[in-house]
C-alpha cells in the first residue's frame, strides 16, 4: 500500500514540526503549509490524501474559508479535512455557527492539543471512511 | 387676655363716656374715649382697638359714618352701637352698617358687660380663625413648594422613572424615560391614565413590569433585569421594578427606574473578548511545550538524534515566550489602569535611548546587527515617565533587531521639531507588507510569514508602545518597505516653557 500523504496547514511552526515528526514516525508522508495561500498551492501540486487544517490560520483568514474553498472545488472536494483548533466550545466558539457545514458530514474535528495516538487514529479512520465512501 | 384688650368709647354725652370708662377699666380693659366720630377716627388710625362702643347720634361725625370708615381701616374691629332710640329699626340699620351688637340707653353695668363680653368673644374667635387661616395658607404654600421640588428632581434625573398604578395606567414619568424608551411621540402630557402596555409596546419590558403585578410578586422586593431594546442602535437598559403596597400589603402599583447601560455592556464585551484572546495566546505555547515534552518522553515523533534535543530547545523557547507574554500582560494591565500615577519628570531622552541601545549592543544578537545613535547635542527635555520611556524604546529597538536581516543595522535618531520631539527607530530588516500595517498596533497581532515564523513575540509589544505614546499625548507613525526595512517615528510633545 502506498504511503498516505498528509498536508498540515497551521501558522504555528511548532505545531507543524511536531505533528510532522509524529506523522512521519507513523508511516505518513507529510507536506506542510503555514498559510491558506501556501496550503492551496500544496493541494494543487502535492495531491494530499488528507488535510490537517488549523481553524485559526490568521486574522481574517480562518480555516473555515479555506475548507469551503476546497470543498467548492470539484477537483479537491473529495479530499477529507481534519479540522483542528484550540478554539473549542469553552472559548466561545460554536461550530454549529458555520452555516455551510455540509463538508463536516464526511470530515472530522479534533481539539488542540491532541494526543499523538488520537491524531493518528483519527487520520486513519477518516482516510478509510473516505475510501469506502 | 383682659389687659391686652383695648376698647374705644365714642359718645358725645360725657356721663356715658366716663361711666363706661370706669366700668370697663375696673374690669381690666384698656379704655380710650372720644366725644365725636371725627376724633374717634383719628384715634383708630393711630392705634389698634378690639372693640368700639359707639353712639349713633353725635355732632361732627355720626356713628354710622364712623363705622363705615372704621370698617375700611380694620374690618376685624367689633362695633357695638349705643342707641337712645331703642327701636328695632335703628338697631337693624346699624347692623347693616357692620355693627355686631347694640345696647339701648339707658343701661346698667351688667348689661354693658354682657354686650361687651359677647363682642370680645366674637373678636377672639375672629382672631383665632384668622390665625388658623394663615397657618393653613402657609402649609399649603409649603406643600406646593415641596411638590415643585419633587417635580424638579424627578424631571432632572438622568435615570428614567415611570410610575404605574394598579389599573396598569401611567401615573408619572420623567423626560429621561421617554427618551430612553423612545416613546416621546406616544406619551405626552395627556398620557396620564394611558395603559402602560400600549404606551411601551416593547414586549420584553412589559414582561418585566408585569412580573411585579403578578399575584405571587410578593416574593420579590425589587425586580432587576437587563432588557435589550431593539432599534436602530440597540440599547441595553437596567430595569428596576418595585411594587408599591399599602399597609395591608395590597398592590397599589409599581415604580420603575431605567438606566441605560449600553456603554457598560460594550466595555464588558471588549473585556471578555480580550480574555478569550489571552486564553488562546496562552494555550498555543502551552500546547506546543506539552507536545514537545510528550514526544520527547514517549518517542512518538521518532528518535531522530537531531530532532530530539531540538524539541527541548523549542519547548524552552516557547516557555520563554509565555513568560514574556505574562510580563507584557501585566504591563498592559498597568497601562490600562486609570488609577496609575505616572511619575512625569523632565527627562533627557538622549540618555534613555543610549542606555537602551547599549543594553542590546552588549546582549548582542545572533544576527550580528549593528546599532547607531544619531542625536544632536542639547536635545530639549521632555516631560515623561522614565520607566515607560525605557519600555517604549526597549520594545522598538528590540523589534528593529528581531525583524532585521543578518548583519543588518538599527538606527535611532532624535530631532527637535516645532512643539514636538521626534524620535525614529529604523531597521534594515524584512519590512512589513502594506496591508498588515494597519493591524500592527492591535493586541496580539503578529505578521505571519516565512521570515517571522521562528521569531517569538507576544503580539503586545507595539500595542504597549502605542499606549505609552498616547498616554504622553504623543503620536506614532510607521513607514515600511518589504525587504528594505521599517521606520517607527514617535513624536512626543515638548514641555511648553517659552509659550507666548
Amino acid at each position: 500500500m502506498a504511503q498516505k500523504r498528509i498536508l498540515i496547514i497551521d501558522d504555528d511552526v511548532d505545531f507543524v514540526d511536531l505533528n510532522k515528526a509524529v506523522l512521519v514516525n507513523n508511516g505518513f508522508e507529510v507536506e506542510t503549509a503555514f498559510s491558506a495561500r501556501e496550503g492551496m498551492d500544496k493541494v494543487q501540486f502535492e495531491a494530499p490524501d488528507l488535510i490537517l487544517l488549523d481553524l485559526m490560520l490568521e486574522k481574517h483568514d480562518t480555516g473555515f474559508s479555506f475548507a469551503k474553498a476546497i470543498k467548492a472545488d470539484p477537483r479537491y472536494k473529495t479530499i477529507p479535512i481534519l479540522m483542528i483548533s484550540a478554539v473549542a466550545g469553552e472559548t466561545g466558539y460554536d461550530f454549529t455557527q458555520e452555516q455551510d457545514g455540509y463538508w463536516m458530514k464526511t470530515d472530522d474535528f479534533v481539539a488542540k492539543p491532541v494526543e499523538p495516538e488520537e491524531l493518528v487514529k483519527r487520520i486513519n479512520a477518516l482516510i478509510d471512511r473516505t475510501k469506502q465512501g | 387676655m383682659a389687659e391686652s384688650v383695648t376698647i374705644l368709647v365714642v359718645d358725645d354725652e360725657k356721663g356715658i363716656r366716663e361711666g363706661c370708662r370706669r366700668i370697663l377699666a375696673s374690669e381690666g380693659y384698656g379704655v380710650d374715649v372720644a366725644e365725636n366720630g371725627k376724633m374717634a377716627l383719628e384715634m383708630v388710625k393711630g392705634k389698634p382697638y378690639d372693640l368700639i362702643l359707639v353712639d349713633l347720634m353725635m355732632p361732627v361725625m355720626g356713628g354710622l359714618e364712623l363705622m363705615e370708615h372704621v370698617r375700611q381701616i380694620d374690618p376685624g374691629i367689633i362695633l357695638v352701637v349705643i342707641t337712645g332710640f331703642a327701636t328695632v329699626e335703628t338697631a337693624v340699620d346699624a347692623m347693616k352698617h357692620g355693627a355686631y351688637d347694640y345696647i339701648p340707653k339707658p343701661f346698667n353695668p351688667d348689661q354693658l358687660m354682657a354686650v361687651i363680653g359677647r363682642g370680645l368673644d366674637k373678636r377672639r374667635l375672629t382672631i383665632e380663625t384668622e390665625k388658623l387661616r394663615e397657618e393653613r395658607d402657609q402649609r399649603l404654600l409649603e406643600v406646593a413648594s415641596e411638590k415643585s421640588k419633587l417635580h424638579t428632581i424627578v424631571n432632572s434625573m438622568a435615570d428614567g422613572i415611570l410610575v404605574i398604578n394598579r389599573e396598569h395606567q401611567l401615573v408619572l414619568w420623567n423626560p429621561a424615560v421617554l427618551k430612553m424608551l423612545n416613546v416621546r411621540g406616544r406619551v405626552d402630557e395627556s398620557g396620564v391614565g394611558m395603559d402602560f402596555q400600549k404606551a411601551l409596546k416593547q414586549q420584553d419590558l412589559i414582561d418585566v413590569i408585569n412580573k411585579a403585578f403578578s399575584p405571587d410578586s410578593s416574593q420579590y422586593t425589587i425586580i432587576s433585569e437587563e432588557v435589550v431594546l431593539a432599534g436602530e442602535t440597540p440599547k441595553t437598559l437596567m430595569v428596576n421594578v418595585a411594587g408599591v403596597r399599602d399597609e395591608r400589603g395590597e398592590n397599589l402599583g409599581v415604580v420603575c427606574t431605567f438606566r441605560d447601560i449600553s456603554r457598560l455592556k460594550e466595555v464588558e464585551e471588549i473585556k471578555s473578548q480580550f480574555v478569550r484572546m489571552v486564553a488562546h495566546e496562552i494555550r498555543a505555547p502551552l500546547g506546543a511545550i506539552e507536545g514537545y515534552l510528550n514526544a520527547y518522553l514517549t518517542g512518538v515523533a521518532g528518535t531522530d538524534p537531531q530532532f530530539n534535543p531540538q524539541m527541548l530547545e523549542r519547548a524552552k523557547l516557547r516557555a520563554r515566550s509565555l513568560m514574556d507574554l505574562v510580563n507584557d500582560l501585566l504591563l498592559f494591565a498597568k497601562l490600562e489602569s486609570t488609577k496609575v500615577v505616572r511619575k512625569k519628570e523632565l527627562l533627557d531622552i538622549t540618555e534613555i535611548i543610549q542606555s537602551t541601545v547599549e543594553l542590546f549592543r552588549v546582549q548582542g544578537s545572533t544576527k550580528d546587527v549593528s546599532f547607531s545613535v544619531e542625536i544632536p547635542e542639547k536635545l530639549p527635555l521632555i516631560e515623561a515617565d522614565r520607566s515607560e520611556m525605557e519600555q517604549l524604546f526597549t520594545n522598538l529597538v528590540s523589534n528593529a533587531m528581531k525583524y532585521n536581516v543578518k548583519n543588518g543595522k538599527v538606527t535611532v535618531r532624535a530631532m527637535p521639531e516645532p512643539h514636538y520631539l521626534s524620535i525614529s527607530v529604523s531597521d534594515t530588516g524584512i519590512g512589513i507588507e502594506e496591508d498588515c500595517l494597519s493591524c500592527i498596533f492591535d493586541e496580539f497581532y503578529r505578521v505571519q510569514g516565512p521570515n517571522t515564523r521562528y521569531t517569538t513575540g507576544t503580539g503586545l509589544g507595539l500595542s504597549i508602545v502605542k499606549r505609552i505614546v498616547e498616554s504622553h499625548f504623543g503620536r506614532i507613525e510607521v513607514e515600511s518597505k518589504v525587504g528594505k526595512g521599517t521606520v517607527f517615528t514617535v513624536r512626543l510633545p515638548l514641555k511648553q516653557v517659552n509659550d507666548k
